[in-house]
């Protein structure tokens, strides 16, 4: 049987590229804070702290200016991929702390945050499932507001499409082939 | 999506045995479930109801191609039913493979005041005179002479998922030990009757949620994913035959109140598995508003727990509502307008934009969305009735909130629950607290259900730290109960579980400091991650968890800590550490911006890969998985000590419903009580 095994990254390596990645991520997570005006092109930062007011309060959610403003435009999120038992082909969620989902036994009684995003693939690979990956991924895309209702009955209200790049061109013949392969019983 | 059962083709190809005429039409299914239908045989009986409990009666038959059924009558002990069979056919909205001309007959809301077993049946007639037979039997389990006084309340605590493991990885945290005695037991350790429960449901002897919890409270089986039905051929989730619920039964009898209370999304199988009745668990919109429509059959006082977004219009962001999900039952198709008819129940509707926490509230429920409101609602003469939505789908865990408010108290915000924008959660004994205190005001008792949710969902993600104080939590729970049971003679508790989760085992202590443990970590493998941590027999000692003044471990990685491993698992790479989720800890893995990876998917990868060692799995997938192993239950309170013994789950529903109609048949154990049991008025 063929395992998946993280690239041999040492420890103190780890730590420096992570620890990069934690400033950038505390440069902005303020509610409300502005964002400097993106370069021509390029997408904004969203924060998903940014998306509604915090806390919830006693109703709904009380989506931000930030995310109502950034409707239809290119944005780059920073967060999880949510690990699902059940993926579903050409769309995965993504969240600012890792979620696992159970969805045999849980159903839609799930951890998701209110913040989830629902990601979305380029409609030409909708029958593509996502390798789930762990630690923080970067996504860029264009970002949708509103209610939505999939057809298995599920709503999102942030939605990220993303480009057809987004993708490989191909799995990965090493671990993916042989992970699939170690749950041949 | 519904799908035929094994039993079902089981049926169909013995139907020779079941059917007492060789007639052409069949009749493929025959509800309530049995073995003298399935199989022929009498024994074990599969349905079983007490003196008057309500069951709906139902046939899926089979014509004759080109052919069609035109009447149905069903027989209880060769009397013909007296009431009206709804006849419907299936040329739309039966599940695969059952075709158009099939016929489905239906007569809702019966039931039996004779003890003992029963024997029913259908009679068919197809459209050409052909006539086609089944049989099946039941039981109408009777009450015995009582011993003891009614018990005026009844106090359910289910940890999800809570096996044995479960229970003793709690004590060993919070209790310790000291040469090998039990410094401070749990809760739920003191109960004086324990029984040891049969968990499998009506399809398998790996329950979910869902019949787990309905065994308890309808005295049946039912299939996995479904609660308060048995199964049936059509698509609709809502119209499946019903079974009265313990919460029916005694509000429509006695006038007793239902509290439901979880640290789930309050749709979830098992709140939802003792009021409301569908195929599918699933169905959050539909089954919120069945707690509200039918309050008045259930007598639901107090909801309380997670699942805001299925109460929310469909126009506020955030709601989860959806018409797909939601019921409505026909004004004039009798298969369903009978439900309403003979069940008195609400008839729906398609209504997501329906504002459900402003009926709530509208209908006298104080609604508390946070902690804070939660403890207002119970100041000086309190709230009657209560709703608690505390987060939008399940509330945070144990270890979270408490993270939070130790964070809180100190200043520091960025926790699990403000990331999730809900930084004011009840712990599970705070809302116990809250429900008892509106429930006891209630002059003809309650029900009362309180889960402990995550245990199962954090055994599933092998997540051991938050189940464990998961499980805490739960005890706390307990103890409230246990409290209240004390102070009033006339409660009998129960602490029990669905299912087991995870097939945990405490398979030892680490050998290491979590310095150590943690260089370990870097050197990675098995040598280092299992061979020199894994302390097994003497070497495992007794790990010491120091308890907070907020009655959890100050730390969970700890020197020489407790270890757990898994014999449901799926692969999974193992550093025996808390697994942490913060966005903002120095640990976490570098952010990825390379193009994503697509099928076939990478299982096993999280925060504790580094390590490399990895623990193969022996079921496929992501998750552990629920397990077929027996569960201990515990009891307390006047009828307690009728639960000894290995029991079947669907036992503890008549023992449940004997204490509380005609009185305990057991000694009253008086261990702790500060005042003897008494009486209930008739």
């Amino acid at each position: 049987m063929v395992h998946p095994r993280n690239p041999g990254m040492s420890m103190a390596k780890l730590r420096r590229a992570a620890l990069a990645v934690a400033a950038s991520l505390l440069s902005a997570t303020a509610f409300g804070q502005s964002i400097a005006p993106p370069a021509s092109a390029a997408p904004q930062d969203l924060k998903f702290a940014q998306f509604f007011r915090q806390p919830v309060g006693d109703r709904g959610l009380q989506l931000s200016e930030t995310l109502l403003s950034a409707q239809g435009q290119q944005v780059r999120l920073v967060g999880y991929m949510v690990a699902q038992e059940q993926p579903q082909p050409g769309r995965f969620w993504l969240t600012p702390r890792p979620v696992r989902m159970s969805e045999h036994a849980d159903g839609e009684a799930d951890d998701l945050p209110a913040s989830t995003v629902t990601v979305l693939l380029d409609p030409a690979q909708r029958e593509r499932l996502i390798a789930h990956r762990n630690g923080l991924v970067v996504l860029t895309g264009q970002l949708q507001v509103g209610r939505q209702e999939d057809g298995s009955g599920r709503v999102s209200w942030v939605r990220l499409q993303l480009p057809p790049q987004a993708l490989e061109d191909a799995p990965s013949a090493g671990g993916a082939a042989g992970a699939a392969g170690a749950h041949a019983h | 999506m519904k799908k035929l059962s094994p039993m079902l083709v089981t049926a169909g190809a013995l139907m020779g045995l079941a059917a007492t005429a060789q007639a052409a039409p069949t009749v493929t299914r025959l509800t309530p479930p049995s073995e003298m239908f399935a199989s022929g045989r009498p024994d074990p009986v599969i349905a079983r109801f007490l003196p008057g409990q309500r069951f709906d009666l139902q046939a899926t038959i089979k014509p004759d191609a080109g052919q069609r059924i035109s009447a149905a009558r069903f027989f209880i002990d060769g009397q013909a039913v007296d009431a009206a069979v709804a006849l419907r056919d299936c040329a739309s909205g039966c599940v695969k493979g059952v075709s158009a001309e099939t016929a489905i007959a239906t007569v809702r809301a019966v039931s039996l005041e004779k003890a003992g077993r029963h024997e029913f049946s259908i009679e068919a007639t197809q459209a050409d005179g052909q006539k086609v037979t089944a049989r099946g039997n039941l039981e109408v389990v009777p009450f015995t002479a009582a011993m003891g006084p009614k018990v005026k309340n009844i106090i359910i605590l289910l940890g999800d998922g809570m096996g044995a493991a479960q229970r003793t990885a709690a004590r060993i945290v919070k209790g310790g030990y000291a040469q090998g005695k039990v410094i401070a037991p749990l809760a739920m350790d003191t109960f004086p009757a324990t029984a040891l429960v049969k968990t499998a449901s009506l399809n398998s002897v790996v329950t979910d949620s869902s019949p787990g919890m309905t065994a308890y409270v309808s005295g049946n089986k039912n299939n996995n994913n479904e609660e308060g039905v048995f199964p049936d051929d059509t698509v609709d989730a809502f119209d499946n035959p019903r079974i009265e619920y313990l919460s029916e039964y005694l509000h429509r009898t006695q006038g007793k109140a239902l509290g439901i209370v979880t640290t789930a999304d309050v749709f979830d199988a098992t709140p939802a598995g003792n009021a409301v009745h569908t195929s599918n668990r699933g169905a959050g919109t539909g089954i919120v508003d069945q707690f509200f429509d039918d309050r008045s059959r259930t007598g639901l006082t107090v909801l309380l727990g997670g699942g805001r977004k299925w109460f929310l219009p469909a126009g506020t962001p955030g709601s989860e509502r959806a018409e797909g999900n939601d019921y409505a039952f026909s004004a004039t198709d009798p298969h369903t307008a009978e439900i309403v008819k003979r069940w008195g129940a609400a008839p729906g509707a398609k209504d997501k934009d329906r504002d459900l926490i402003q009926a709530f509230q509208s209908a006298g429920y104080r609604y508390a969305p946070t902690r804070t409101a939660l403890q207002a609602a119970t100041d000086g003469a309190g709230a009657d009735k209560l709703l608690g939505l505390f987060a939008f789908s399940n509330m945070n865990v144990a270890l979270d909130k408490i993270d939070g408010r130790r964070g809180a108290a100190k200043g520091i915000t960025g926790t699990v629950v403000d990331d999730y924008g809900f930084p004011d959660q009840p712990m599970l004994d705070e809302m116990a607290r809250a429900a008892l205190s509106t429930l006891k005001k209630q002059p003809k008792g309650f029900v009362l259900m309180i889960e402990g949710a995550s245990i199962d969902k954090q055994a599933h993600n092998m997540d051991t730290e938050r189940w464990m104080l998961d499980t805490l939590e739960f005890d706390r729970a307990v103890q409230v109960a246990q409290e209240f049971a004390r102070e009033n003679g006339d409660t009998l508790v129960i602490v029990t579980a669905d299912h087991e989760c995870s097939g945990a085992a405490l398979i030892g202590g680490s050998m290491l400091t979590d310095q150590a443990l943690q260089e370990a970590a870097q050197k990675k493998g098995v040598a280092h991650l299992r061979d020199k941590v894994v302390g097994v027999y003497e070497k495992a000692g007794f790990p010491r968890y120091r308890i907070a003044a907020d009655g959890y471990p100050e730390a969970t990685d700890i020197d020489y800590r407790l270890l757990v491993g898994y014999g449901a698992n799926a692969d999974r790479y193992e550093d025996w550490r808390t697994n942490t989720t913060p966005l903002r800890d120095s640990q976490q893995p570098l952010a990825k911006s390379e193009p994503l990876k697509w099928y076939p998917p990478v299982p096993m990868e999280r925060d504790d890969a580094f390590g490399e060692y990895l623990v193969t799995g022996q079921v496929p997938g992501e998750s552990a998985v629920h397990t077929a192993t027996d569960i201990p239950l515990s009891a307390f309170g006047p009828g307690a000590l009728a639960f000894t013994g290995v029991i079947d789950n669907t036992d503890v529903f008549f023992k449940l419903a004997q204490a509380a109609v005609k009185g305990t048949t057991a000694p009253a154990d008086a261990t702790g009580a500060k005042r003897p049991a008494k009486a209930t008025a008739r």
